[in-house]
Parts: C-alpha cells; structure tokens; sequence
C-alpha cells in the first residue's frame, strides 16, 4: 500500500517537472497497393515503420512477462481494471501541457492506473463488496472520467488534432522516437527487474504466506510488481489502445501456460507471443490502410492462444482427445489379445490358430465386429489373419502382450481375493479395468506379495514373466501359433 | 486550459433542461435512467452471484454480435440486435465455460481472453465495414445517447409517443422489472445457494442462462446509448452502490432504482456543464453517488468504520 | 529473560488475542514450548489451530499480546522457522516443478536477489531424498497424488534447516504410506533436537503421534505431555460443553462493540 502510494507521489512530482516538449509528430502513411505496403512494412526503410515495429515488440515483451504473473496469479481481471483506469490519467497528461508529451501521459497514465487498482483495494476491504464487483465498478468508473475528459479535450481548438482518440483503440503508426525511447527504457526496466527478482516473485506468486514467513518483503515486491504492470500497460497503451491491452497482458501469457510448466519458460513463451502477436497486429493495421493496431494485436494473440488450446503437447484438447483414444484403441486390443488366450488355453493350447467363429462365439460379438478387431491386431504387428482359412494366428509379440494382460488380470484377481478379502465371483469385473493400466513395478510387486503364484482363483493357470519368452525359443517366428504347455 | 473547464452557469445548466430543451433533455434523462434502471435490477444479482466480471464480458462481446447481425441482415431493426447479441451473449458463456473446463486455464484468465477477442472482431468488422454498419468506434466507447431526441418517434394509432430507442428501452426495462419480480424467490434462492435451488426443483443452470440471456438483451438495447464499456458501470453501480446501505434484497433493489435516476438526471446536467459525453457524465454522476455511499453509510461506510471502537480486538483485521 | 542461564524456549506466547472480523478467534492465550519436543495442536473446527500458527509467524496481526521465538520477536529470527502450509492453500496448477518447490525453502537463508549455489541444490535433493520424493524432481506438481504434494510441502520444509517447524494439518488427505512416512521424519527431525508444532485433526492418532499435546478451543484448555492431556474429562471441554459459552459470551462482547 504504502509503497503503491509513495510511487504515486513520486509519479505525480515527476509530472510537474515535465516541461512543455515538442508535440511529437504523427507521420501519415500513404496509400498504395497492399503488396507494395507489405514490402515497405519488412523493408524497415519508413522511419514511422520502424517505431511501429519496434513498439510492438517491446509492447509485447514487457506486457508477456508481467501478464504471465497475473495469470499464474488469478489476478487476470486486475489487469483488465488497470489498463481502463488509465485512461483519465492519459487525459491529464495531455492536458498537462496541451501535446501529446509521451513522459507526461506516462506519468499520468502510471499514477491513473495505479490509483485504480489502490481503489479496488480499498474498497474490497472496506465493504462487502466482493472483488469482481469491485474491479468492474472502478474498470468503469474510471472509464467514464476518462471519457469525459477525452470528449472535453476533444471539443477544444487544439484537441481535434491531439491524436488522443488514437490512445482507445490503438495505433502503432502514430508511435514516435519518443515513445519508442520510453518503451524501450520501461521494458529494460522490467526485464531487469524480473530478473534479478525472479525468485522473490516466483515465491511471492505461488505461496504469498510462505514467502512472508522466510522473511521476503512480500508486500513490496506486491507493489512494485503492480508498477511494472502499470508500466506495462501505459507503454502498449498508444499501440494497443485502452480498451484491449488487459487482452495482450492475459492471452499471450495464457498460451505459454498452456505449453510448459516452468516459470522462466512461461515468461520467454509469453515474452515471445507477445511480440509476435504485436507484430503480427502492426502488420495487418497497416495493410489496412492503418485501422486500428490494437484489435489485430489482439486477434493475432487470440490465434496464439487458440492454436496452444488445441494442439499443446500436454494439455491442448486435441493430443488429449488424441491420447485418450490411443489408450481406449490399446484396450481393444488388449482385450481381442486375450480372448484369443483364452481360446487357445480352453483346448489345452493344442491347435496353431485361432478362428474368427470361435472368437466371435467368446466374446459374444458379431463376426464383422471380430473381423474389425483382427484386423486391427494385424495392423499393429501382433497377428496374423489367415484369410482363406479364417484363422487368426498370434505373432511373438502378440503372444506376450497376451501372456502380459492374461497375467494382470488374473494376478489382481488374485490379489483381490487374497489380500483384499472379495469373494471370488465379485473380481473379475475390477481385474478387466485394472489389467491395462499395471505397470511392470506393480505387477513384480504383485507376484512378489501373492508369492509367485500358479493359479488364480478361478483355477485358471497364470502365465509367469518366463513363460513368455518361452514361445520364441520353442517356434520359429514364421510359424506363429499359440502357446503349448509342456 | 480557461475554455477547458466552462464556466458555471446556474441558468444554462440547472434551469433550462427543465424549461426551453426540455423537449431534447427530457428524452436523454428518461433514456438515461431506464437505461440504468435496466441494468442496475439484473446487475443486482451479478454483484450477488459474483458474476460482475461476466457481466463486463458480455457488454463486450454483443460488438460483434450486433456487427454480424447488421451484415447479415442489412437492418437494424431492433429484433435484428437481439438476435445477434443473444447469440453472441450465448457464444461467450460457452466459450469461457470451454476454455477453463477444457484447459488449466482459470475462469479469470477465460474471460478476459473470449471477451477481448470478441470485441477486437467487432471493432475490426465496424472499421472495416464502417459504410454499411451504422455504429462507430465513438459510440461504442462514448454511447450515443445525446441523439435519442432527434430520432423520429414511434406513433401508436397517430400519436406520437416516444423516440424508438427510448420506447424500446421501456419495454425492455418494463420486462426486466417484471421478471425481477416475479421471480424474484428463484433468483434469491439460486443466487444465495445453488444446491438448495435444486433441491427445490429450480434448476440453478436454466438461472443462470435466463440470467445471461436477460442480460444480453438489456446490454444490447443500452448499447447504442451508452456504449460497451460504460454498461458495466451501469450494470454494476446501482446494485453496488445499494449494497453498502442496506443488507436486504428488496431494498437493495428499490435503492439501486433510486440510484439510477439520481445518477441520470444529475449526469445530464453535468454534460450540459462540462459539455462532454453524455453517458460518461452518468456514470460519473453514479460513481459519486458510490463515494457518498461508500462514505457516510452508517452501517459500512469509512465515517463508521473509525468511530471508537470499545474492543481493542477491533484493531485487528485480515 | 536474557539474564536467566537457562536458552529461551523455542516459543513463548503470553496473552495472545487474535479476531478476525471483530470476532476472536484466540483469547488471552498464554504458552511457553519446550525445546526438542513434538507437539500437537488438537480441537474442534473453527477452534484457532490454524489461527495460532498463523499469528507465530505474524501473517495475522495479533490484538494483544506478543509472542517470542527462541527469546526474539519472530521478525528477528526468520530463519530459524520452518513451515508447512495447508495443501489447499496453492495452485497446484502452478507453472513449477517439485524442485523448485523445495528449493524454496533455501530463499529464506539466500536473501534478496541471489540465486541458489550448487550447494543449495545439493540440500534440497537431500531433502526430496528424505521424503522418498527425488525420482519426483522433474515433476510438474499438478502430477503428483495428495500424500505426494504433502511431502513436497515437507522437503521445503526440510531444505529451511530451521529449529522450529510450524506445520499446519500435514495429514489431511494423505495415504496411510504417506501418513507413516511424515510420523518417522517428524520423530527424526524431533530426535535432532527440533521443536515441531503440529496442527492436527484426528483424536485416535494424536496420542501415538506426539509427546506434547496442546487442546486449544479459543482458549488453551490444556497443554502437557500426551499421557497427561488426553484424558476424557479435558477432551469434554475441548470439543464441547462449557466452553461454547465462554465463545458465545465473547462473541456478543465483539458485536456489541459494532
């Protein structure tokens, strides 16, 4: 708190000491064919270009970096809040000396959002009010003085042509040295400072009360991490626009929290797509015929995020869906593996093959469904179907995921009965889920408490880890059949 | 900076919105108060439900909403609007509902993602489409409030009765009121404890969508008015504003209505001083009403909160 | 106090009262811990077990009283508390692995801005080796089970090397092998000469746990060695009975005073 107001004080000293500066010049892009407009946005020759360019990238480093904080925080809102309340402190600034003066919009933009979050603080704990209620009535609140100030500003003679509107919704075009220069000094800050405090921010974002405990000031590192924040979001502020800088602080970082599950990797990932969304933005803005910077900043992060939520290794939806169907496809399988073991093992594992009827007749399905399933079991190397004879025949590597989910099944059959006291008839439905998620540990562990057992509690004969190689030192791999017990 | 701040003049700013423009004022405090009359009785249950910030989402994303339906439709008729923002109301809850159920994000991170993307599409698709929709990038920040009086008026049977959008705003907050009260025991019980709405035989999920529904047609027809961020404050400011006075629904409800016509007549006439956006200048109005509330309450207020206390367990807080 | 031959005890409490909201939740609680002992915290909900180790550590602002950490106020001797937070109270969706986690617990003893040496890696491998969690290290926390994520919290503790632990519930949610592993780790740690609160909320098991038994309900109804503490009649008044009035009666004092 106290440090929060003490940068405020600070903010608004500094705001005085702000002499008239020059009023910075908003280079007017002309139009021409999108191609050409393409070749001179990557030819960097445009000096108006160039600062777009370079403002986005800062914009995106120092907004990715901090507004992986807040997601990782659940503080997501607090950004949105922040970056809206900012706007009546962007309207003081201006009227500071009637220009568009970058340091003076800083500073005011700074202390405007700042107080803005003091506010929602405040009023959290004071009243009932619960923090969402909080958040959206300041978020509005300050937006509506802000807008007044703007539309006062803008009837002025000399407002029409402030270039303030350009503060709402963004325009990296209208970006100037200046504001570059202040952008680049506000990101170095950032970067230094996180980085020289990653591991006071780290504990103090992930378990506040233990970090108090071993003695970090908490509450300034809280503060301080709220004015780099406000930095920030005043920096992307002019690029980005009001309304949607929360968006380029929470969809970047939201993205790289989707693709790893590091800190440090989150915060380059999100530094990263920051960036890339900035300029991706700045590019479009500008094919357009320099619409608005801001919502194609933020589209391009929605993409962003979009494609992590997707396809992100571990937790995008569709290696999940992926994943899940791999497991239930390996059950199938598993399950056809089986029931052929059974087969074989009902005729004393006496004949070479198993038919697709005695199959079907076991497993009580249709000769179409087996037929599906046999071939499934051929396409990944464990059998073979004898087309003509209607057999299927078992490769070694078929025989021992048989032999290996026979095991499991009957081996925690076993176990249930033995150690967990079920009676026997109540198992098996248990050991059909159980058998194809035992590890290898768990079933040496298993064997080891039933002390290496034959049997299981149906009589049936359970096959041992040796047994398994067995069939490769009894039968030439071209000759695949079932298992003979000798 | 002297022309900045106009200089105070009781006549202009007190005396003739009541008198000479009372024919264009009149409309703009009406518009302004069913406006946030609208809003502030659902906002009432948002506060309760802590679901403000979905509230923040939704007046974002009807832009888009209300944009394709423009496109599609080629009419801005009003049942056009609600349609699209209907859906588009409906879009957002499902997809912030996707995103923190299908992933590790956290439904603050959801919202803030689905609500930016979508109204970055709007603004996008009123930039560009900027001929043939009839929406400005103005109107939505500021609102447009201040031309309700110069839209033509609805005439039954030959009588000219109101101006469309104030006439369409009535009905809406007539229905909205109407449905506040009505079900009123539903939307306490739900909102207080959704497991013992069940239990009762109120499906707390048919609430909560009737509730986003309610809230998209009541944003959607105050969008042109006030734009898609100052609704929050509408949305929000009454019912939070009654909040600190009273701990009882039913009052909290009559004193957030009290709240929006103070917040709109004392708004107009802070426009016509300062000359500037209409619709800012009544959330303004309302946030200071907030500050005196937050203030003098006597039961929350920051003048009771530092009266001695006779425990000195008081000085201790979370 | 410091006068007197004999060290300070590892915590002495006097007078302590703690509200939140105006309503207390501890009242005028008077301790003092011996060293090297294993103490459990026991009482009904809402009794201010938890309450208790969080004003210890000054994250509650107490009402009155005060409360010394081996003879110093608890700001003056940081270091030497260790503690184990309630599993709830993190997002184990957290972007960390489990070595970073307990590397942690090296933060208090590095101080600002420096990074941890070889040598703080080397304890907080130590500390994972000890609660069987090392082949972990690599893990992103959301993948471990409840008794696994416990024990995390423990090595951090571990790696504080501190001679007072302050641990609230470490047995909530945790599996019998889990709940086993802690009890031998709290003996050894005990067995070094640590003093180690524990806030605790099964009866059954709290008498073969602990040697020192502290049943607090608002008030310290007893604190004493196990055999002597756990007795039904003292028990009664823990979990029930008069004390409720004792609470009611402060209770309406504090909402008088709104």
């Amino acid at each position: 708190m106290s440090f929060r107001s003490a940068a405020l004080l600070v903010l608004i000293t500094l705001l005085c000491c702000v002499t008239p500066a020059e009023a910075a010049k908003i280079s007017d892009v002309v139009e021409t064919g999108t191609l050409e407009q393409a070749r001179r946005f990557f030819s960097l020759t445009d000096n108006s270009l160039r600062y777009a360019l370079f403002g986005s990238i800062l914009l995106g480093i120092s907004c990715g970096l901090l507004g992986s904080f807040l997601v990782v925080r659940k503080m997501a809102l607090v950004g949105d809040a922040l970056s809206h309340a900012v706007l009546p402190g962007v309207a003081l600034g201006f009227l500071w000396n009637m220009t568009k003066d970058p340091v003076a919009i800083f500073i005011g933009a700074t202390s405007a959002g700042l107080f803005g979050t003091l506010v929602v603080g405040w009023i959290t704990r004071t009243t009932r009010l619960k923090e969402d209620a909080a958040l959206g009535l300041v978020l509005a609140s300050f937006f509506a003085v802000g807008g007044c100030l703007v539309t006062m500003i803008q009837r002025l003679p000399t407002g029409s042509k402030s270039g303030i509107d350009k503060f709402l919704f963004g325009q990296a075009a209208a970006l100037s040295s200046q504001d570059v220069t202040l952008m680049a000094a506000s990101t170095a800050l950032t970067v230094i400072l996180l980085v020289l405090f990653y591991k006071e921010f780290l504990v103090t974002s992930f378990d506040p009360v233990f970090a108090r405990v071993t003695g970090m000031p908490v509450r300034l590192l809280q503060e301080l991490m709220m004015l780099l924040l406000a930095f920030s979001v005043v920096v992307a502020l002019q690029a980005v626009g009001v309304v949607l800088v929360s968006a380029m602080l929470i969809t970047p970082a939201a993205a790289a929290y989707l693709l790893t599950d590091r800190m440090h990797r989150m915060l380059i990932l999100a530094a990263l797509f920051g960036s890339l969304a900035g300029v991706v933005g700045a590019f479009f803005s500008f094919l357009g015929n320099n619409l608005p910077t801001g919502p194609f900043m933020v589209l391009g992060a929605s993409t962003v995020f979009g494609t992590a939520f997707f396809f992100a290794p571990r937790h995008g939806v569709v290696p999940r869906w992926w994943r899940r169907r791999s497991r239930g496809n390996r059950i199938s399988r598993e399950n056809t593996l089986k029931a052929i073991y059974r087969v074989l093992e009902d005729r004393g594992f006496s004949d070479e093959g198993v038919t697709l009827e005695e199959l079907s007749a076991l497993r009580r399905d249709t000769l179409v469904e087996i037929r599906l399933q046999a071939a499934a079991l051929a396409q990944n190397g464990l059998a073979t179907v004898d087309e003509p004879r209607g057999t299927i025949h078992l490769t070694p590597q078929g025989w021992r995921q048989a032999c290996a989910v026979v095991r499991n099944h009957r081996l925690w059959e076993l176990y249930l009965t033995n150690a967990a006291h079920y009676q026997a008839d109540h198992v098996h439905e248990d050991a059909e889920r159980i058998e194809h998620v035992l590890g290898e540990e768990t079933v040496r562990h298993l064997e080891r408490r039933l002390e290496f057992p034959h049997h299981d509690p149906h009589g049936r004969i359970i096959p041992s880890l040796r047994e398994f190689d067995r069939y490769d030192a009894q039968r030439a791999p071209e000759k695949p059949s079932g298992y003979r017990q000798q | 900076m002297n022309d900045f701040i106009p200089n105070f003049d009781a006549r202009a700013v007190f005396v003739s919105p009541w008198t000479d423009t009372f024919a264009t004022y009149g409309w703009i405090m009406l518009m302004g108060f069913l406006v946030t009359v609208a809003c502030g009785l659902i906002g009432n249950y948002l506060i309760l439900r802590r679901m403000a910030l979905v509230g923040d989402a939704i007046s974002h994303s009807v832009l888009p909403g209300i944009a394709i339906a423009f496109l599609v439709a080629q009419s801005r008729h009003s049942l056009v609007m609600f349609g699209g923002a209907l859906a588009a109301g409906i879009v957002t809850t499902l997809l912030i509902e996707t995103i923190h159920r299908r992933s590790r994000v956290k439904q603050d991170a959801a919202i803030g993602i689905v609500f930016s993307s979508l109204f970055a599409v709007g603004v996008i698709l009123i930039s560009l489409f900027a001929s043939q929709i009839d929406l400005d990038a103005d109107c939505v920040l500021y609102g447009e409030i201040s031309f309700v009086a110069l839209e033509p008026l609805v005439t039954i049977g030959g009588i000219g009765i109101a101006p469309e959008s104030v006439f369409v705003m009535f009905l809406v907050a007539a229905v909205v009121a109407t449905l506040v009260i009505l079900f009123y025991k539903e939307l306490l019980v739900s909102s207080f404890d959704s497991g013992l709405a069940a239990s009762l035989g109120i499906n707390p999920t048919i609430m909560h969508y009737s509730l986003m529904c309610a809230l998209s047609v009541v944003v959607v027809s105050a969008f042109r008015s006030v734009g898609a961020i100052l609704v929050i404050a509408m949305l929000i400011l009454p019912g939070a504003t009654a909040f600190l006075i009273t701990y009882r629904l039913p009052k909290m409800m009559v004193l957030s209505v009290v709240h929006s016509a103070l917040s709109s007549v004392l708004g107009v006439h802070l426009a016509i001083w300062l000359d500037c956006a209409v619709a800012s200048a009544i959330v303004v109005a309302g946030a200071g009403l907030f500050l005196l509330a937050w203030i003098f309450s006597p039961t929350q207020g920051l003048i009771a909160r530092f009266r001695p206390q006779l425990l000195p367990i008081e000085a201790a807080r979370t | 106090m410091h006068d007197t031959p004999r060290p300070a005890p590892p915590l002495e409490i006097h007078d302590l009262t703690v509200a939140y909201h105006r309503k207390p939740v501890l009242y005028g609680i008077d301790l003092e811990i011996p060293p090297g002992q294993l103490v459990g915290i026991v009482g009904p909900n809402g009794a201010g077990k938890s309450t208790l180790i969080k004003a210890i550590m000054g994250v509650v602002p107490a009402a009155s009283g005060w409360i010394k950490i081996f003879g110093e106020p608890f700001k003056k001797n940081l270091t030497r508390v260790g503690y184990v937070p309630q599993r709830e109270s993190v997002d184990w969706d957290f972007p960390v692995n489990v070595m970073d986690v307990v590397l942690m617990g090296r933060y208090g003893q590095l101080g600002l801005i420096k990074r941890p040496s070889r040598r703080d890696y080397e304890i907080a491998r130590e500390c994972l080796e000890k609660v069987q969690l090392l082949a972990y290290a690599d893990r992103q926390i959301a993948n471990l089970s409840g008794g696994q994520q416990q024990r995390v919290f423990l090595a951090r503790a571990l790696a504080q090397e501190s001679d007072l632990y302050l641990m609230d519930e470490p047995f909530a949610g945790v599996d019998a092998a889990t709940e086993s592993a802690i009890v031998t780790l709290l003996q050894e740690l005990k067995n070094r000469g640590k003093t180690i609160l524990v806030v605790h909320h099964d009866l059954p098991t709290a008498r073969s746990y602990f040697d020192m038994l502290l049943l607090i309900n608002t008030r310290v109804v007893a604190f004493g060695p196990t055999d002597e503490v756990f007795t039904p009649e003292l028990l009664q008044t823990t979990y029930g009975g008069r004390l409720t009035i004792l609470s009611e009666v402060i209770q309406q004092v504090g909402s008088s005073a709104r």
